[in-house]
């Protein structure tokens, strides 16, 4: 027995052995032949699909679906090698500059660096931080319109995040027109980084695409150990050094060497001069000299600020040096800043108090940092506030937004995917009735939305545009209220409102009520109907935009008197539109050029 | 008297955890389906399983195997509308559901109304209706939990014997309860039951039951003493041979059907009705046949 026990443990010591080195012969055998010393160990390559989508800006499908939504991009493809519009996969809420066309759209923000692009982003976290070696995005329909990758340091499972959290940016790109819109894997040549992550942002610009991007899956290849090439690494700039250092300016033993030909010119031209420089390079030239730190920390230099370029340096401590330069400040872009304790009430309420009291516009789109307090904080210091941007703040409490119906001069107001609750709006209608610009696209905790139309025709009547994506329960009611009310009305999204009816003619009472009508989105109403079209085409001539995404009750002979009718129309979808096939498309484009027909395709 | 506290409460928990499951293996399902189209089609294979105008799906999260059939109503066909599209896009969704883990193991019922909210999500103006029948089995409780919608549905046995099944629901003859989705315009008109109509039930299984889920294709053709006689000869739990069975028991009911002679349960059912009828009912037949297995990865 011992001896038979014996020789089986002798047996199994010497093929254990045997094998050990064997592998040891084997490593070494490779890494002589990588050119390295044989003790070293063998980097690992990890291959990773996304474990989880912590956060993006925006997605096309409802919320609770996994039909056309960012959560679709996490895991492993669905549709990729495949080629056309899947609900597997992931999809933003816009594409091209159609949005950017409507007057509902806010003014671009001066300062914008050129390198900035970025419209939308979505944020990743894989299961293990690597060193990665490749970041691949599977784009399956319309693609190239990645602009940007970054990496965090931050491993969002861990228990005990750092309170140090730093952005790398991966790849950097301006957009570029991609001709074909078939699926490709699109992997492009990644910044070594000197900390491992598994975290990773894609920001997308889609304003040169024909039709709405799908990404299938993103892989983030990487060593498990450091490479063993040294690493430059690259210095971060960071606002907050920048910072005003008064003291070295009022040193008396300082030798004053004149500023040359600028003391010749005139105080506006250096301003003119100056307000061309980016935020970086403004708050660097307030350290030249005494004269350039006068004209830099000038009010009048930040009556516009973005800050959503730098989102990923942006601290309290940044904001809290520019608030002594931005008490004359009348828009504000803080949209994707502060999230992951980056921004606190302390700092954004100190900022607001000293800087809101001329600001007119308020963008404020992903700031998970805000609270119900920072909202209070608003409608205090903020009272001529006309502009406010709070899409995709899912996170903010419904109660918060009860402080909104303080700002009386609101004239936009953007709640894209927030819980705001039906009596918060209500009260918002009742005192905003400057409201020119309304987004409540994806309001999902709204109850009754023929309440809040009918609240809008009879508090808002200066209302131009209208937000209504995936509001389950409007009915011909509240449209018909609506079209009643609000007779300016130019933009109306109705797309995904199910509960609207053809039958009941209310899309033929709106195109009569509405002359001024530009935009107007039907999609996946399957009930429009070609009298619905023919009423479009004899009442609203002023039409630029229209989609009728899925219907099948339209024929061809309709839109052709549309398009004939309707001279300056920009766009029309006839996506999934069955009477209206390749061919009629192409026919229609031959006979007008100027309208972009979209047709898209699942095969 | 802190070390006397926890001491109790390790004790208390080591007990209500041995009283909570007596055996604390986690079961599975394994799985072999089957099935023939009506009209010969069963060289066409569309994405998935589909048979005809039938669809199954067999799917496995971290908690739970889910199996599930539809049977696509064929009336839809003198419309233009392909019946085969409307189940197989359901049962593909509820596929995807479970895969994603977007779902509860003990709520069939969650899968099926967030499948048919799925549908409505498409930019494809999808159109038809179809049955569903949804089993699932939560690999720690050893429950098995069902939902069934129409006449397809599900056969549990134990021992040589039937122990649970499923109700036909039907509004009336040959018109079962349906998931639709219809043309605008005639909504009133198309049959159109909520996800919520369907019968839910939940019991405990145990090691070596046969699950048997089939559409009407099969239940109208063999009646269950037929059904148990081929399940008799399923003596292993291996894929293989749980295959073969499959394979018989659908083979054996699409020649019956097509036997004119033969006293098909469908037929006596119309005899019941004053109907005077005789022979098979032509039908898609599909077959889901399932054992209950200890969980191996």
């Amino acid at each position: 027995m011992l001896t038979l026990l014996s020789m089986f443990y002798y047996i199994c010591l010497r093929r254990r052995s045997r094998s050990g080195t064997r592998g040891e012969a084997l490593s070494s055998r490779r890494a002589v032949e990588s050119g390295q010393r044989a003790t070293l160990p063998i980097s690992v390559e990890v291959e990773q699909y996304a474990k989880e989508v912590l956060d993006f800006s925006s997605h096309y499908g409802s919320e609770n679906s996994m039909s056309y939504t960012m959560w679709n991009l996490a895991g492993m493809p669905n549709v990729y090698p495949s080629s056309g519009d899947f609900t597997q996969t992931a999809v933003f809420r816009a594409y091209g500059t159609w949005w950017e066309q409507c007057a509902s759209a806010p003014l671009p923000f001066r300062r914008t660096p050129k390198a900035f692009h970025s419209q939308d982003y979505i944020e990743l976290a894989f299961e293990e931080p690597v060193y990665p070696t490749a970041v691949e995005v599977l784009e399956t329909y319309h693609p190239g319109a990645i602009v940007q990758i970054m990496a965090c340091s931050l491993n969002p499972f861990s228990q005990n995040p750092p309170t140090d959290i730093r952005w790398e940016v991966l790849w950097a790109e301006e957009p570029t027109k991609v001709l074909t819109p078939q699926a490709r894997q699109f992997s492009p040549s990644i910044k070594q980084l000197s900390f491992p992550t598994n975290l990773i942002r894609v920001e997308v610009n889609s304003s040169l695409l024909k039709y709405y991007t799908e990404l299938d899956a993103v892989v983030l290849r990487g060593q498990k150990d450091r490479p063993i090439l040294s690493l430059y690494k690259m210095p971060r700039i960071d606002i907050c050094d920048l910072s005003d250092s008064d003291e070295d300016l009022s040193d008396p033993g300082h030798i004053n060497l004149g500023n040359g030909y600028f003391d010749k010119l005139p105080y506006e031209l250096i301003q003119l001069i100056v307000s061309h420089l980016t935020l970086p390079d403004l708050c660097r030239l307030t350290q030249t000299c005494k004269l350039l730190h006068q004209h830099c920390c000038d009010p009048l230099q930040y009556i516009q600020l973005s800050l959503q370029p730098y989102w990923a340096r942006l601290s309290d401590t940044s904001l809290g040096h520019l608030q002594g330069r931005c008490t004359l400040l009348q828009r504000l872009n803080l949209s994707w800043t502060g999230n992951r304790g980056a921004l606190t009430l302390t700092g954004f309420s100190s900022f607001m108090n000293a800087c809101g009291g001329s600001l007119v516009c308020l963008e404020l789109s992903c700031c998970h940092f805000l609270s119900e307090p920072c909202l209070e904080v608003i409608s205090q210091t903020c009272p001529g506030l006309q502009e406010l941007n709070l899409s995709s703040c899912d996170r903010l409490h419904p109660q918060a937004f009860t402080h909104i119906s303080k700002l009386t001069q609101l004239r936009r107001l953007v709640l894209y995917r927030t819980k705001i609750e039906q009596t918060a709006m209500l009260s918002i209608l009742t005192f905003c009735i400057e409201l020119r610009h309304l987004n409540l696209g994806s309001c999902v905790m709204i109850e009754d939305y023929d309440v809040v139309a009918s609240m809008l025709a009879v508090r808002c009547r200066s209302l131009r545009s209208l937000d209504l994506w995936r509001c389950r329960n409007l009915t011909e009611r509240g449209l018909a209220e609506l079209a009643a009310g609000c007779r300016l009305l130019e933009e109306l999204d109705l797309g995904w409102c199910s509960t609207l009816q053809s039958s009941s003619g209310c899309f033929q009472h709106l195109a009569r009520n509405l002359p001024c009508l530009r935009k107007l989105f039907l999609t996946a109403n399957r009930t429009v109907c070609d009298s619905d079209i023919e009423e479009l085409a004899a009442n609203c001539p002023a039409l630029q935009h229209l989609d009728i995404l899925g219907t099948r009750m339209v024929s061809s002979s309709s839109l052709r008197k549309l398009l004939q009718a309707c001279p300056k129309l920009l766009l029309l979808d006839v996506s999934f539109c069955s009477q209206v096939d390749a061919r009629i498309v192409q026919e229609l484009c031959g006979l007008f050029p100027n309208v972009a027909i979209k047709k898209s395709f699942t095969q | 008297m802190l070390s006397v506290l926890s001491y109790g409460r390790l004790v208390a928990r080591a007990v209500l955890g041995g009283l909570s499951q007596t055996d604390g293996r986690d079961y599975s399902l394994v799985t072999a389906s089957c099935g023939f189209g009506k009209d010969f089609r069963k060289g066409i294979l569309k994405k998935g399983m589909c048979y005809g105008d039938d669809a199954c799906f067999i799917a496995r999260h971290r908690s739970a195997d889910v199996l599930g059939v539809a049977d696509g109503v064929g009336g839809w066909r003198d419309y233009g509308v392909d019946p085969s599209q409307f189940s197989a896009t359901l049962m593909r969704t509820c596929e995807r559901l479970v895969k994603e883990g977007r779902f509860t193991p003990s709520s069939p019922v969650g899968i099926l109304t967030s499948g048919y909210y799925e549908l409505l999500q498409n930019k494809v103006p999808l159109l038809g209706s179809s049955t569903a029948c949804i089993v699932v089995l939560d690999r720690r409780s050893h429950q098995l939990h069902t939902c069934n919608l129409g006449d397809s549905g599900f056969l549990v046995v134990r021992g040589g014997e039937v122990v649970h099944r499923s109700d036909e629901q039907q509004h009336y003859f040959n018109t079962p309860f349906q998931l639709s989705i219809a043309p605008p315009g005639a909504e009133g008109v198309v049959l159109s039951d909520s996800p919520e109509a369907a019968d839910s039930s939940s019991f405990d299984v145990q090691l070596g039951d046969i699950i048997l889920t089939a559409s009407d294709g099969l239940f109208d053709n063999m009646p269950d003493y037929m059904i148990l006689q081929e399940l008799k000869k399923l003596k292993s739990t291996n894929y293989d041979s749980i295959q073969q069975t499959a394979q018989s028991i659908a083979k054996q009911a699409h020649e019956l059907a097509y036997d004119p002679n033969y006293m098909s349960p469908f037929a006596q059912f119309a005899c019941d009705n004053g109907l005077n009828v005789r022979g098979g009912k032509p039908d898609d037949i599909t077959v889901l046949l399932s054992i209950v297995a200890e969980y191996t990865d």
